[in-house]
């Protein structure tokens, strides 16, 4: 184990040799302290207590807000239309942006050594996932596709095109996957799961409006075709010119690799299999029905 | 019913230890401040799992409330104290009754993948074949736009040309009453519709002499034809 070469030089010895920290010597960022308004107090505070002169306004008996006077008011004189017509039945993908992702991986939050699911990303308190607010999972948009720069193996839920590019280019692998909302629930929350004593799920199929997304290898679906996606990777190299790394020949390939089944949940933990956090064991069922149905 | 078996394997997620436990992943990184060591590490919520005084519900009393004589109950039991809760394992699975249920259920609701890409595939092709019979319907219209666009105008031409015959058929009818009788008349009134018999009648006069003239020709000229 070598050690880090020493950074700061004379700033570092100067703070080495200044007095300990106390209250005396701590003072706020100018600007971070603004002071309160106090109504009613001396000679701008007080006299009126910016309630203004007479009428409604000072009295505090103005109408509702909105209220013109009588005159059909702006929220009423636009027609309704549809816009936000069944937005509690639209799925709903909780963004996070590259530059948040290399911030994880940074600070050491997010072990890109390994893949990243869903899991370790709420495991990092990189995102929060509501599944009971029509949440389906975590979107990767591409803002901060320009600092981007760690190879990993990450399964999200949608990716935007930018994003796909970035992480490709950096030589890792990205894969969207589909969860229910009940599979989601488990998959942010696995030890409240393993607490309840239920063998793992099967993970459902997407739906017939989602199947197309899923399916597609632009998108980098999980039921797209292998060839296909590797057509598609080159395809956006060329769009967005850059030199696609070949996977094949990095150290980590056989990391980088690892993608989940179809209807697996977690890595290294197939459907049908109990949990047992006091004791620490794995119960796998034996009936063949039950594996057949946990297998198919 | 199906026997379970007991695999010995650790939990791959989170330490167990009582109190706060961190999963580290400790890994040598280059980057060009010199060779550094970064951890990969979270804090997870510390796992209380308090074993000492388990409470199992005595399933024969009256006083135990009745949601906890429940299965799901067990299953959380079972999740809570593992072995020490006495509750056969294989119950935690769902019995050959209650699978059939669920793989019925499945079919019903869920699909396989191959079904749906079929529907899809139905879905689509139906609705490209409305747009192409859309398309084809405007194509053909609009490639008899050009006639009939002409047809229009040629009978907006026609209609605006009997009109102005008309207007100067009615201003000569004026003028011509006008010569004969010295002043400008009502067209309504009597006078000026007898006028305009008289000139009909002439008229009329003038295409019958024309006629028989032109009968007169015909028959003088083909006999000095023929000989």
């Amino acid at each position: 184990m070598s050690f880090a070469k020493k950074n700061g030089g004379k700033a570092f010895d100067v703070l080495q040799n200044l007095p300990r920290i106390t209250l005396a010597n701590l003072r706020p960022e100018p600007g971070a302290k603004k002071a309160e308004k106090r109504r009613g107090r001396g000679q701008h505070g007080g006299n009126r207590s910016g309630r203004g002169h007479k009428g409604e306004r000072q009295r505090g008996n103005i109408p509702r807000l909105g209220f013109e006077g009588g005159q059909t008011p702006f929220y009423l004189v636009i027609p309704k239309y549809g816009f936000n017509e069944g937005h509690s039945r639209r799925p709903q993908y909780q963004p996070l942006t590259l530059k948040r992702l290399q911030y994880l991986i940074d600070l050491g939050r997010v072990d890109p050594t390994q893949p990243i699911d869903l899991t370790q990303l709420v495991n990092a308190r990189g995102v929060t996932i509501q599944p009971l607010k029509r949440d389906y999972g975590v979107q990767l948009v591409d803002e901060g596709s320009d600092i981007f720069g760690a190879k990993i193996n990450i399964e999200v839920q949608r990716a935007s095109e930018g994003a796909i590019a970035a992480i490709e280019r950096n030589g890792g692998l990205i894969t969207t996957s589909f969860y229910d909302p009940i599979s989601l629930g488990i998959l942010i929350k696995p030890v409240p799961f393993f607490m309840r004593g239920q063998p793992i799920p099967r993970r459902m199929l997407p739906g017939e409006d989602m199947v197309p997304y899923y399916t597609s290898a632009e998108n980098r679906g999980y039921l797209a075709d292998p060839e296909e996606i590797q057509q598609a990777r080159r395809a956006l190299a060329q769009k967005y010119s850059y030199v696609l790394p070949d996977i094949s020949k990095d150290e980590l390939y056989h990391m980088l690799a690892v993608r989940k089944d179809v209807r697996q949940i977690f890595f290294g933990l197939s459907p049908g299999w109990v949990v047992n956090m006091p004791e620490k064991k794995i119960l796998k069922p034996t009936d063949e029905k039950l594996l057949e149905y946990y297998s198919s | 019913m199906a026997a379970s078996m007991l695999v010995q394997r650790t939990a791959a997620l989170c330490g167990t230890f009582k109190g706060i436990s961190v999963s580290k992943a400790v890994r040598p990184v280059n980057s060009h401040y010199g060779f550094m060591l970064q951890t990969a590490c979270y804090n997870p919520r510390p796992l209380r799992l308090n074993l000492r005084g388990p409470y199992i519900p005595d399933k024969d009393s009256i006083k135990t409330p009745e949601w906890q004589k429940t299965a799901r109950y067990d299953k959380k039991l079972f999740g809570r104290f593992g072995s020490a809760s006495h509750i056969d394992p294989a119950s935690l699975w769902p019995s050959h009754e209650e699978l059939e249920k669920i793989i019925a259920e499945e079919k019903q609701w869920h699909p396989p993948l191959e079904v749906m890409l079929k529907n899809i595939e139905a879905k689509e092709k139906e609705e490209t074949e409305k747009r192409l019979a859309k398309e084809k319907l405007i194509a053909a219209n609009m490639a008899k736009m050009p006639k009939m666009i002409e047809d229009w105008r040629r009978e907006k031409r026609e209609t605006k040309r009997k009109l102005k015959e008309e207007k100067a058929k009615k201003a000569k009818l004026l003028a011509e009453a006008q010569e004969r009788f010295g002043y400008s008349m009502d067209p309504r009134s009597p006078k000026f519709l007898e006028m305009v018999a008289e000139i009909e009648k002439e008229e009329k006069k003038k295409k019958k002499l024309l006629k028989r003239r032109v009968k007169e020709e015909q028959v003088a000229a083909p006999p000095v034809a023929q000989s």
